[in-house]
């Protein structure tokens, strides 16, 4: 099993209390949900305005080899600033997007959330689990599934998302789209 | 090499009139080619089994070992650089049992392992070494020599490689023609040459993979409806086409349908450097190509190279339509670039496919949507039975003082379909390539 890179900061000393986990999970639990009820807008308003979002396209590749299963440079589903993700989501509001209408009906869902220090004093490293189900018309039905490793700022507005990276495991990605952000 | 089989004769499709099935004089396409896996089947004997299919790019084999696996039709294979450097296209299974032997998608390798007994094929198929290989010793027809992994015949045009199963098909440069005078657009409008960037996309689709050819060959027709919400959100309006300087051209079931606007295709990235680029190497372009075709090199337009190798200039996207099955594909996407391109150059696109023609992308996303449904609507027998309409500028062929191969005017025109599917019943009704007319 391929894991996704290690958090190198681990070693700090801070601990997240009880109720920085549950702030942070319930964070990740309305996340989840505004991107179910394709309220894209709202979702944007819990990212920080430098928020970058990665999905590198993974590579079933021998253990010998130099290179790794996720790479930077490597061709990605994702690798959005802020504005690029509101771009992509435009087209899903547009009158003409005819093949989001009928919608889809989303599920994300969410586990095995770890909450770790990082190197900001107010930031978390979070990681967690996605599973995306999207069922569409008659009996259409897509999975997706990725562990995230998030940075979560708490600032005095609440907490803000300034980077998610997730690693899925599909190489061949078994859709014929992705109409939806993990 | 061990003796092969010849190839199985699919008698219930082989039977069929193609000609009559793709009526391309009216333009009706009778709807069982997209649904009976018995042409299904018909067709990886006759097409993929038999053309030069496209399996990577010459960027991707730098040192001895590089490889890489794909299919030609449904055959695994794999292609692989050898310590001569050439590179090597061979099957992906087995002379022993028939497990595949090389599991990565890409990598660098010594040789390929079968897992179960431990035969070790080399970097140019051939039967290396086996486990314990003293058992052997009184076999009387165990020759190493002749247990090599079955090879195809391996040409590259410009940086792309092709391969074909059939000893007897044409060189790699009779089978594109004059087609080359399209691809060079793309492969050779600067001195450096090009390269694929790193990576690549696939994704499946419940489609017959002529729905996706057919749509990059001359399709130009369901831009401005399909992706009108992609256009909306990228330029804040719709797709409009030009008719009087737009073209559809054809040779051999290849073609490609395109305007003369140099940029049209890469202002859809969303990435001005591209364009930028573009514009500021028009000049350098036409040196090359001369004035004309620079200005085709990112312009609104599509392609298709028979049978499923596909690309759009500007954006730049290289695809395959593997199929899987007769309602199934795989979708497998790279990007092309330059290699003396600007490294800044390089990233915008690599950022920009990611955003517009891959599956999470703002155009890619209705297109499989459509094709699906063309598919999948043919489960009914009844609905089976009404042909398709394919009559789009049946009377709009000319002449060109440049172009080669059938120039039809318009880009918004079924011509290129009708000749894809020409090339497509005269594969699947000829017995082999000499009954073939190759032009």
């Amino acid at each position: 099993m391929v894991t996704a890179p290690a958090n190198p900061k681990n070693n700090a000393p801070r601990q997240a209390s009880l109720e920085v986990f549950h702030l942070i999970q319930q964070f990740l639990y309305r996340e989840a949900r505004l991107l179910d009820e394709q309220r894209y807008d709202d979702w944007f308003q819990l990212m920080d305005e430098e928020f970058t979002y990665w999905v590198p396209v993974p590579q079933a590749r021998y253990r010998r080899d130099k290179k790794g299963t996720y790479e930077r440079d490597r061709m990605a589903h994702f690798d959005d600033s802020l504005a690029e993700l509101k771009l992509r989501a435009s087209r899903w509001k547009q009158r003409t997007a005819w093949s989001e209408d009928p919608p889809t009906r989303n599920i994300h869902y969410i586990s095995n959330i770890e909450v770790e220090p990082s190197e900001g004093e107010n930031d978390w490293l979070v990681r967690s689990v996605a599973i995306s189900l999207r069922n569409r018309n008659e009996d259409e039905e897509d999975w997706l599934g990725g562990r995230r490793i998030d940075l979560i700022r708490q600032t005095p507005e609440g907490l803000r998302l300034v980077r998610r990276e997730v690693f899925i495991a599909q190489t061949v990605f078994l859709s014929k789209n992705f109409n939806t952000f993990i | 090499m061990v003796e092969t089989f010849q190839r199985e004769n699919n008698l219930a499709a082989s039977d069929l009139d193609f000609h009559q099935l793709v009526d391309v004089e009216a333009g009706w396409i009778d709807r069982r080619i997209f649904w009976n896996t018995d042409i299904y089947q018909l067709e990886l004997e006759r097409i993929f089994a038999r053309c030069w299919c496209f399996v990577g790019h010459e960027s991707q084999f730098i040192e001895p070992g590089d490889f890489l696996t794909t299919y030609i039709g449904q055959d695994a294979v794999i292609v692989a650089k050898d310590r001569k450097g050439e590179v090597n296209v061979f099957l992906n299974s087995c002379t022993h049992r028939g497990n595949r032997v090389c599991f990565a998608e890409t990598g660098t390798a010594r040789q390929f392992t079968c897992n179960f007994h431990g035969w070790a094929f080399g970097l140019d198929g051939g039967l290396v070494s086996i486990h314990e290989e003293e058992h052997y010793s009184g076999c009387a027809n165990f020759d190493k020599s002749k247990l090599g992994l079955h090879r195809a015949r391996t040409e590259s045009y410009k940086g792309l490689i092709f391969a074909t199963f059939d000893p007897k098909a044409p060189s790699l440069n009779e089978y594109l023609g004059d087609y080359r005078y399209y691809l060079d657009v793309l492969l050779d409008n600067d001195p450096g040459g090009t390269e694929f960037l790193e990576g690549n996309v696939k994704s499946r689709l419940r489609s017959n993979w002529k729905f996706a050819a057919e749509n990059f060959v001359g399709d130009a027709y369901h831009a401005g409806w399909t992706h009108a919400s992609a256009a909306a959100a990228i330029f804040g309006r719709g797709v409009k086409v030009n008719p009087e300087k737009s073209f559809q051209a054809s040779v051999n079931g290849h073609g490609t349908e395109f305007g003369l606007d140099l940029i049209g295709n890469a202002m859809a990235l969303g990435e001005p450097e591209v364009v930028d680029y573009l514009k500021e190497n028009e000049a350098r372009f036409a040196e090359r190509l001369g004035k004309l075709r620079a200005k085709m090199v990112g312009s609104m337009s599509s392609a298709n190279v028979f049978p499923n190798l596909a690309y759009l200039p500007g954006l730049n996207t290289w695809r395959t339509w593997l199929p899987k099955g007769a309602h199934e594909i795989e979708l497998n996407t790279w990007v092309l670039v330059n290699r003396d391109a600007p490294k800044s150059l390089k990233e915008a696109y690599r950022r920009g496919i990611s955003r517009t023609f891959s599956p999470t992308g703002m155009f890619e996303s209705d297109d499989g949507e459509n094709w699906e449904h063309c598919t999948h609507s043919n489960a009914g027998v009844v609905t089976r039975r009404q042909k398709l309409h394919y009559g789009l500028g049946l009377d709009s062929a000319i002449d060109h003082e440049e172009f080669p191969g059938k120039i039809h005017r318009v880009q918004l025109n079924d011509a290129n379909q009708r000749a894809f599917y020409k090339r497509w019943a005269d594969l699947m009704s000829a017995s082999d390539w000499s009954s073939l007319d190759n032009n």
